[in-house]
């Protein structure tokens, strides 16, 4: 089982000082976010890697291998946006909501629960992902927001591969596997929810390089109001194409903490 | 709770939409709607939330509510006080959606028309998806999509309707009744409607010019008016007109009018408050309501018009009793969606009213009728004071006993003792 500490530098990218602008004032603001973006994109290639582990299928193996690796490139290209910047990324792994989402995958490889797994890592993580990504695609400027543009239709492609293996999984037994999405997101997107919340409410994230960076996202017209509304939209839309009834899932996340 | 309604066969791809959500319930019919105010919105999602877990502050739901997709948020189930031989003496009943599109209540302006529509689209595909056989637009949903069925997704073996002939009924009857508890003489009044060419300003139009001495006609687009004006031309009635735009024409209107409805799609009808003579009596037949007697238009007599009541019981699952329904009168419900209940209640799955315009008398009637047949009147009147004339006790038969003796003809049994009958150990709703 994998379990990488702080990461640091586990990603080496060589960046050309042509290619590096000097210190803008939102600098720093990208860097925090380019931090949370790259440590998430290495917690799926752990992810990834693991699902890998409990694999019968070598079909299913190859896809596991081969998602772990685009998603080490997204980290990788997310290292090479913030030396754009002239910022050194960083990331870590073990910082506690990271800690808590790696280690509810983890719950479900002990198990041996392939479904399990995509449901925590392509319908939880992944609209998380593919939600803020897309946001921050639309307001980061040049290179850098074309990257997390991106990116996020990558993620997209992921879950759409997953979509179908989950929706015939449900058409088995719908009530068994919403129980399951159920316990899952009790889990995951409780803490997501914390992640997203508008302030941190748990202390710092161990993320961000210095304070808190959303109090400082409105400068780059962004807000952790709008990355959390459009990841829980983002969640409930993923839900919906499984075909969970829209008054259950709706239930489900109203009840998630603020 | 009984069986659905009865007798009607269940097409096959309606089965397999349950199916596919994993539930065996049929769905009748399907409301779709939003919540005319945050204070309304945020009760919905405290009550999503449950009394476990802290209300979110008013911050909170500003910044939640508008990233929510349309989608179910309860089972509706409502009964009719016509025994079947299924259901024995208790009565039909159809079992529906409440299906919000999570139109935020500061985004009705036009600048938003857009957003809004594809929010209705999105509801409208929960209803589809879900197999709903009928599906009753409320609110701005049936404003936005009136002129624009094309809009909606593809429709399968779903019908929509607007709900707009049910709302002008009880705008009709209401203002009836209003004349009758002031004294008023009908056939001496001059009756102004704002928003006279929307689909129920027309259709209020329509049913009030053949019963009033004068109408004045109050809209933005001059052909229309002109249109309808020449329409009830036809019938003799005397029509003047006056766009919005000429401030004059529509500040005389106001003065000289002493029966107004404001059927206009405002979020505030402030081009109205203070104009409107003293005494007057104004139906607020917009969406949200917003006309306050006290502060707007003092003097003026006013009363919350669209609205019904059910007789047969209304339940929720889970329960919105007093959330949805935040009326200070037991099951009452916009007549926009009373008439996807009636008509499910009836087996009559077809789009009642659909398009701009209409709505006729002999319209109305027929779909009164259908409702009245089930237990669905004219609500007690009431407005953002409280209870208006017999509105304090809280009955329904005054709107059968008055009126033009439509509801006389359905025959149906006493409101209040199916009420008693119906509402045991069925949820409430609407009791403030």
């Amino acid at each position: 089982m994998n379990t990488v500490g702080r990461m640091e530098p586990l990603i080496t990218v060589n960046c050309s000082t042509m290619e590096c602008a000097s210190l803008s004032p939102s600098a720093p603001i990208w860097q925090d976010v380019l931090a949370q973006a790259m440590t998430g994109e290495l917690i799926a290639a752990m992810n990834y890697t693991s699902l890998s582990e409990i694999c019968d299928d070598p079909n299913e193996l190859a896809d596991a291998l081969e998602h772990a690796q685009i998603e080490r490139g997204h980290a990788a290209r997310f290292a090479v946006e913030g030396r754009k910047l002239g910022v050194d990324v960083s990331n870590n792994v073990d910082a506690k909501h990271w800690k808590r989402l790696r280690d509810a995958f983890l719950g479900c490889i002990t198990e041996r629960d392939f479904i399990g797994c995509l449901i925590v890592q392509e319908i939880m993580l992944e609209s998380f992902a593919v939600a803020s990504y897309a946001r921050v695609g639309k307001v980061a400027p040049g290179s850098l927001g074309k990257t997390f543009s991106s990116i996020a239709a990558e993620e997209e492609e992921h879950v759409d591969h997953a979509m179908s293996i989950l929706r015939a999984e449900r058409a088995l037994d719908a009530p068994r596997f919403d129980d399951k999405v159920y316990r899952l997101h009790l889990d995951v997107m409780t803490t997501l929810a914390k992640m997203l919340a508008k302030e941190c409410r748990d202390g710092h994230c161990e993320v961000c390089h210095g304070n808190c960076v959303k109090p400082s996202l409105f400068e780059v017209s962004l807000s952790a109001a709008e990355l959390r509304g459009a990841s829980l939209q983002q969640y409930l839309k993923t839900l919906d194409m499984l075909g969970i009834p829209g008054e259950v899932t709706l239930t489900w996340v109203a009840q998630l903490p603020v | 709770m009984g069986g659905a309604v009865a007798s009607v066969d269940r097409p096959e791809r309606a089965i397999q939409a349950q199916a596919d959500q994993g539930t065996t319930e049929p769905v009748d019919f399907a409301l779709i709607g939003h919540q005319e105010s945050w204070r309304a919105a945020a009760d919905v999602l405290a009550a999503l939330r449950g009394p476990d877990r802290m209300h979110l502050p008013d911050d909170e739901v500003k910044d939640i509510l508008p990233w929510i997709p349309p989608r179910t948020v309860c089972h509706v189930e409502v009964g009719s006080i016509l025994p079947t031989k299924i259901d024995g003496p208790t009565g039909a009943t159809a079992h529906g959606l409440y299906i919000d599109s999570f139109i935020p209540p500061d985004r009705l302006e036009a600048t938003h028309v857009h957003e809004n529509i594809a929010r209705v689209r999105g509801a409208a595909a929960c209803a589809i998806r879900a197999g709903a056989r009928i599906v009753s637009l409320g609110g701005f949903s049936s404003i936005l999509i009136e002129g624009n069925f094309d809009q909606l997704p593809d429709r399968r073996d779903t019908v929509f309707t607007t709900g707009n002939t049910l709302t002008v009924g009880f705008i009709v009857q209401g203002m009836k009744k209003m004349c009758v508890l002031e004294g008023r003489d009908l056939r001496k009044s001059t009756l102004l409607i704002v928003g006279a060419t929307g689909d129920v300003g027309s259709g209020c139009a329509r049913c009030l010019a053949p019963l009033v001495k004068r109408v004045l006609l109050s809209a933005r687009n001059v052909e229309r008016l002109r249109r309808l004006a020449a329409e009830l031309r036809i019938d003799e009635v005397q029509v003047e007109i006056a766009t919005d735009c000429l401030e004059n024409n529509l500040q005389r209107f106001s003065a000289e009018a002493d029966l107004v409805i404001c059927a206009a799609s405002l979020a505030s009808p402030s081009h109205l408050w203070g104009r409107i003579a003293p005494q007057a009596i104004v139906c607020d037949a917009g969406y949200p309501k917003n006309l306050s007697p006290n502060a707007q238009m003092p003097g003026a007599k006013i009363f919350f018009g669209g609205l019904g009541q059910i007789t047969g019981g209304l339940r929720f699952r889970p329960d919105f009793h007093g959330i949805l329904n935040r009326h200070p009168f037991p099951d009452v419900v916009h007549g926009c969606l009373l008439e996807g209940m009636a008509l499910a209640l009836a087996g009559r799955f077809e789009p009642f009213s659909q398009g701009r315009g209409f709505i006729t008398q002999k319209r109305v009637e027929e779909m009164e009728t259908i409702a009245a047949g089930h237990g669905i009147y004219l609500a007690p009147l009431y407005n953002a004071d409280g209870p208006v004339g017999d509105g304090l006790h809280g009955q329904t038969e005054w709107s059968r006993a008055c009126g033009d003796g439509l509801m006389e003809q359905a025959e149906v049994p006493s409101a209040k003792t199916e009420k008693t009958a119906k509402t045991e150990g069925m949820a409430r709703i609407g009791v403030s």
